[in-house]
């Protein structure tokens, strides 16, 4: 990629990280365009993923080379496409109960495996090692063992939630705020990081390696708004202000 | 007629899923080449899945300029950005470095597709504070333990935080840092359990009813 190239790039990554932010300010033109390039470039990236991960190398390749047994996947996969024809969609039908019994079938052993016996496992497990634990993580274990069984209680609707399992289930509610909470958070600082990432990007973009892509892009949306509200002045009704 | 509509396709999601869940407990070379098969015969099915769907898009969006809806214009970029991924992907058969140096297809990728997708994630942040100033109104206990909880997350993530906590709480001598473990190593992780228990027990009764045909509403009707 030649130098030019990259100082295109510059421009477009800026044009696009600046239109998509001015969505903080009011729906315009400019987001809208930048969102549905967005679908369109997500589309064709899977859209190659799979042409050069598996339609070529998992069915073309094997065809050319005599291996037919590939056409039945293969034949099951275009039985989706069948839905877009009312009359014959029922053939979908063997595409999608392909899908259904391998995912119901590899998830019951999965499941059981990683979410079930392995998170029972999790919560017994230390007491096994008591002698050499100090206390605190003995406590711990007893806060980790008796909150998981607290939240199962909350979960268990067999029985009327009253005296003592209503008040086990509201202490396994304060274990659920706990990690709803501390979800929240890291969901939070992974999106700011994301942020960060794109302000460093532009930072980047505003050099004079780039051209001040970044400033010029900003101040041109910025102008365009300002004609906008002075010569177009009447807001319509997709064009409302970001919330 | 019955029996090709719809006993067949029961017949194909009770044997598929049977034998899926037998190759696992059974070590065996055969249960083994059987659940390799599967998954590349499934890797195949979901790329003709993921075709439905982009059919589907463009079928959509063809409609729209078609009949110049309102904002047909936009449903050009669709198809703009379809190709400028797809054209690239072409010409250096889905690769995006050559001998060390960046493809086309590594230049849309980055900043087309890269600078597209983190952004709009990026815009989330803005959205989630400003939801959580509007509903993170301390009601009940619980609302101020999930509040606390959320807070001493952000906080000890920035050094801002850290400082704020090291000059009020420093006197404890646990940094932010240490807390934030425990809360992610012992309650977060009782309450992160019991939801994963409840949700494996709802998989696998799931799963079993696809299975043996009690669920079937993902065939559609008739």
């Amino acid at each position: 990629m030649s130098e030019t190239w990259m100082i295109a790039g510059g421009w477009m990554a800026a044009g696009l990280t600046i239109f998509l932010f001015s969505f903080l300010y009011r729906d315009n033109p400019f987001f809208k365009a930048a969102e549905h390039l967005y679908l369109g470039a997500g589309m064709g990236w899977w859209f190659q993923v799979y042409l050069f991960n598996i339609w070529k190398p998992k069915v073309w390749e094997p065809l050319l080379s005599g291996d037919f047994f590939v056409l039945i996947p293969a034949v099951l996969g275009l039985s989706l496409v069948t839905q877009f024809i009312p009359r014959i969609s029922w053939i979908s039908r063997y595409g999608f109960t392909f899908m259904m019994g391998y995912g119901a079938g590899l998830a019951i052993p999965a499941t059981l495996s990683t979410d079930f016996m392995s998170q029972i496992a999790g919560a017994i497990q230390p007491f096994t090692a008591l002698a050499t634990m100090t206390p605190m993580m003995i406590f711990n274990s007893l806060v980790v063992a008796g909150g998981t069984i607290c939240v199962l209680f909350y979960f268990f609707f067999s029985v009327e939630h009253k005296g003592a399992v209503k008040k086990i289930s509201n202490i396994g509610i304060y274990f659920l705020m706990i990690y709803f909470g501390a979800a929240f958070g890291n969901t939070v600082m992974a999106r700011f990081s994301l942020l960060y990432g794109r302000f460093d990007d532009l930072y980047t973009f505003s050099g004079a390696n780039y051209f001040y892509a970044s400033q010029i892009l900003l101040i041109a949306l910025v102008a365009y708004f300002i004609l906008h509200s002075f010569l177009g002045g009447k807001k319509t009704e997709e064009e409302e202000p970001a919330h | 007629m019955k029996f090709i509509k719809k006993q067949i396709p029961l017949a194909i999601v009770m044997v598929t899923g049977l034998l899926m869940v037998a190759s696992y407990y059974i070590p065996h070379k055969y249960s083994v080449d059987y659940v390799e098969l599967m998954n590349k015969w499934e890797n195949i099915v979901s790329a003709f899945a993921f075709l439905l769907g982009l059919v589907s898009l463009f079928y959509s969006h063809y409609g729209k300029i078609k009949r110049k809806a309102d904002g047909w214009g936009y449903s050009l970029f669709v198809y703009i950005g379809f190709l400028a991924m797809v054209v690239p992907a072409m010409m250096t058969d889905g690769r995006q470095m050559v001998d060390g140096q960046v493809t086309s297809l590594g230049w849309s990728f980055r900043y087309i597709y890269n600078a597209l997708s983190s952004t709009m994630f990026a815009v989330l942040a803005f959205y989630i504070v400003s939801t959580a100033y509007r509903s993170f109104r301390i009601k009940s206990r619980q609302a101020f333990v999930l509040f606390v909880a959320a807070f001493v997350l952000i906080l000890g993530k920035v050094p801002l935080g850290q400082m704020i906590w090291d000059s009020l709480l420093g006197w404890t001598g646990q940094g932010v840092a240490d807390i934030i473990e425990w809360i992610m190593q012992v309650p977060a992780v009782a309450g992160k359990r019991g939801i994963m228990i409840g949700i494996a027990i709802g998989a696998i009764v799931t799963s079993l009813k696809i299975i043996f045909g009690i669920e079937k509403q993902y065939m559609g009707k008739d």
